[in-house]
């Protein structure tokens, strides 16, 4: 590599990212389906009424499929008869950095890979997978956010996008064991299921990892933390680097094999379950060793079975942010709601949920990046309405990011609704003293 | 009507063995998917059924609906449902003419207040239209289909033209036609579109309300989503070659006879939602698609007007007549080339991937 830095004019390590080096990015991105994708678009503009930032906003720069613009004319022009003849007579529109600086708001602040555009689109045009795409040339090219290159740099380096070590996880598991009298259990091998946290859940809601403490030790379930790796979320995915994001998983699989665990728990965060879950085989071109839950399926079974004995029942008006993540792009709908049966008996749904529900507006990095503060909570006014329609007490969510997001939102438009997150409150209703 | 036979002593009478029967309610539930255990409630509740009246209007329409329905092979559920339920009144299917015609639907009407189907096949002259466009006996449709509804206990509008106004709404609309659901107020509609809709879509409505005395889960159209909840695309064997972007250009190039995707000859599989991939056609012996014909989403509102049905629904570098005469000057060579090309560019750009690190990344800060 050195050698060719020679000729090259520019310092070799500035010049790491070039508008080249995107292109030659979404060359590699595209594929059969993108040229399908890009060929079916019958421009109706559903997916415009689908996307919480085109919604609340009302400009027309926000319709999803917009957002793809330069991954477009590069297939367009390099990839389709038509457009190399037109590139050809000059007729072609360039592709160029002022064009990806342009853009660059549009793909990461105004998109959280929610998923809604890609559900409505009639010819099935799957536009959150290209955003995605997209995002890889975007890096490449040197137009990625400060805040989520930084939280990269961060998670490859300390191992969490917020730059948490495991001495502050050691803090909070001290509490832990003070406050529920129980061993959170480190490093042991053989357990069956490892529990990966996300820093948003360590930092903002520490009692997540007392509500598993409890119920594990309630449900007699064998598991575990590692030392080697104790944080699921992907920055990579969220920024748009396949390489960051391999890095990531591979350290996950890495600690889950040394361990020798048949399963693996993603946090409480709507993106990480996807990340290690969906994508992360794909990233790492292999398929795993063992599984990959979320939290709620692996309590969704233990109830199932008959493992979680609770008592009493919160009597409030309460309703539910389903995670994008989780209900629309994983399926996992029907979980949460049988849970909710448990300890709740005045649960009420909102009009859109499951799959149909509305982005928070935070996820897919955009809460990651400081730029796009306004815009997230101008997307946030979507999910407001919604909650406004029914008017519950509290809100139960299943996602440390959205919980973040509710609560942030909610006090910016001053609304008086508590919310709490899902595994907390089932612990909160346990049988005491009564392993079943 | 109270000496009427059962559904199921009726079929005994026509030599139907239990068996015969028993693998119709089965069918009927793997088709409403439901779970296989259904097979035995849809065989009890069906053989107990008295002949349900069903009231059968024919309004602006080309029968080809009614067609779909008889036509289709013997012995099928169609056949069953037909001679089992008691069709009592149908325009074009009774052998009663003029005034016993009517006769029989009004009597039919009193003898089952409350309980009989309407069926509609048709669009008819809205409210506003000019109600001379279509008459029966006199009568005009809107009139009659308010007359016979008033005592109904639901409405199952057959076929695009009953369901969304379906030719005889097209573009410029001469008669003024609604479909159905624009003039019934408080009864359920349920819509089976299609041009025409498939005859096992239609039998399977009907044995649902009889089993269940319900209608079947609707979707935002009113069609039952246990048929029209996938799209034709979904469902569609020449799917791979669209995703591989593999596309016949016209009716009789290599691409056709290999049996490739039909989207650029216009094939609207994409946005029609119907279970044709899945049933298919005369006894399940084949569909358009599968006869080499795009499908012309017949089961969609305004399908007439939705653009030609050889345009593609969009292609990919504008007018598909210039990319096809532009391709045809470069000639098959070039364009071959130029997929060559476009391949190895890909090739070329995943072998000179430089992966990118946390401490290139880091230098942006
Ligand atoms: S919804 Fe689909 S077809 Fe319609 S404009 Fe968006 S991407 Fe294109
Ligand atoms: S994924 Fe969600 S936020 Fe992104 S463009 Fe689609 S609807 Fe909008
Ligand atoms: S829906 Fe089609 S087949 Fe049925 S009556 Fe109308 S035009 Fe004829
Ligand atoms: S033939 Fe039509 S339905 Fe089948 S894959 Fe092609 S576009 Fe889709």
């Amino acid at each position: 590599m050195s050698e060719t830095a020679i000729n090259s004019t520019t310092e070799p390590t500035v010049a790491s990212f070039s508008l080249e080096r995107g292109l030659q990015a979404w060359r590699e991105e595209i594929d059969a389906p993108t040229a399908a994708f890009f060929s079916s678009c019958v421009h109706c503009g559903l997916c415009a009424q689908a996307c919480p930032f085109f919604v609340e906003t009302g400009d027309p720069k926000y319709t999803p499929i917009h957002k793809l613009e330069p991954l477009r004319r590069l297939w367009e022009r390099e990839f389709t008869l038509w457009g190399k003849l037109k590139t050809r007579l000059g007729f072609s529109q360039p592709i160029d950095d002022a064009l990806l600086e342009e853009w660059e708001p549009l793909l990461y602040d105004s998109c959280s890979m929610c998923g809604r555009c890609s559900m409505v689109c009639p010819v099935g045009n799957d536009i959150q997978y290209m955003i995605r795409k997209t995002r890889e040339g975007m890096v490449a090219s040197g137009h990625a956010p400060e805040g989520l290159i930084a939280a990269s740099v961060r998670a490859v380096n300390t191992g969490s996008p917020m730059g948490l070590q495991w001495k502050t996880l050691d803090v909070q598991i001290k509490h832990v064991e003070t406050a529920s009298g129980l061993t959170v259990p480190i490093d042991q091998a053989g357990a069956d299921y490892l529990v990966l946290l996300s820093s948003m859940e360590i930092i903002n809601f520490p009692e997540y990892l007392e509500a598993i403490a409890k119920i594990f030790d309630h449900a007699e379930v064998s598991w575990t933390l590692s030392q080697e790796c104790f944080e699921a979320t992907n920055a990579g995915v969220q920024i748009g680097s396949k390489d960051i994001a391999a890095v990531l998983v591979q350290r996950v699989v890495d600690a889950a094999v040394k361990l020798g665990v048949k399963n693996v728990i993603s946090p409480e965060c709507g993106h990480a379950y996807t990340g290690i879950r969906w994508e992360g085989p794909n990233v790492i071109g292999r398929a795993y060793p063992f599984k990959v839950f979320h939290i709620i399926e692996v309590l969704d079974q233990l109830r199932a079975d008959g493992r979680l004995r609770t008592e009493g029942m919160e009597t409030d008006r309460l309703s539910m942010h389903d995670p994008c993540n989780l209900a629309r792009k994983s399926g996992v709908i029907e979980q949460q709601r049988h849970l909710m049966k448990l300890v709740a008996e005045n649960f009420i749904d909102m009009k859109e949920h499951g799959k149909y529900q509305w982005c928070c507006g935070a996820g897919g990095g955009v809460s990651s990046n400081e730029r796009a503060e306004e815009l997230k909570m101008a997307a946030f006014r979507r999910k407001k309405a919604q909650i406004e329609e029914i008017r519950p007490d509290r809100l139960v969510t299943m996602c440390a990011t959205c919980r973040t997001q509710l609560e942030e939102g909610l006090e910016e438009y001053t609304m008086d609704i508590p919310v709490v997150g899902l595994t907390e409150m089932i612990a909160e209703h346990l049988v005491e003293g009564e392993p079943s | 009507m109270h000496d009427r036979p059962t559904l199921g002593e009726t079929l005994e009478r026509q030599g139907v063995s239990r068996r015969g029967f028993l693998k119709f309610c089965v069918t009927t539930a793997s088709l409403l998917a439901l779970p296989p255990t259904a097979a035995t409630a849809i065989a009890e509740a069906l053989g107990q059924a008295r002949r349900p009246s069903v009231i059968w209007l024919s309004f602006q329409e080309c029968t080809g609906c009614t067609e779909s329905l008889t036509r289709s092979f013997a012995p099928t559920l169609e056949n069953l449902i037909l001679e089992t339920i008691s069709l009592d009144y149908h325009h074009t299917l009774q052998a009663a003419a003029g005034e016993a015609a009517e006769r029989a639907r009004e009597e039919a009407m009193h003898a089952n207040e409350g309980q009989y189907l309407v069926v509609v096949d048709g669009s008819l002259p809205g409210p506003g239209a000019n109600p001379g466009y279509s008459t029966i006996a006199g009568i005009s449709n809107l009139q009659m289909l308010e007359e016979t509804l008033a005592g109904a206990a639901a409405v199952v509008a057959v076929g695009s033209c009953a369901a969304f106004g379906g030719l005889p709404m097209a573009d410029p609309n001469p008669t003024g036609a609604v479909p159905v659901s624009k003039v019934v107020r408080d009864k359920p509609v349920i819509n089976v579109s299609g041009c025409p809709p498939l005859p096992m879509v239609i039998t399977g409505v009907l044995a649902h309300y009889l089993t269940f005395g319900r209608l079947p889960e609707l979707d935002e159209y009113g069609r039952p989503l246990a048929f029209f909840g996938q799209s034709i695309h979904d469902r569609c064997y020449r799917r791979p070659f669209y995703d591989k972007g593999l596309f016949a250009e016209t009716f009789d190039d290599e691409g056709a006879k290999k049996g490739w995707c039909l989207y650029r000859l216009g094939c609207k599989g994409p946005m029609a939602y119907n279970a044709c991939a899945t049933m298919k056609w005369n006894g399940g012996t084949s569909w358009p698609i599968e006869s080499g014909h795009p499908c012309l989403g017949c089961s969609e509102p305004d399908f007439w007007d939705a653009g030609g049905f050889y345009r593609a629904l969009s292609v990919p570098t504008g007018d598909i007549a210039t990319t096809a005469a532009v391709g045809g000057l470069l000639g098959a060579a070039a364009g071959g080339a130029a997929v060559v090309k476009t391949r190895r560019a890909k090739a070329d750009a995943i072998s000179a991937h430089r992966p990118i690190t946390a401490e290139e990344l880091e230098q942006q800060l």
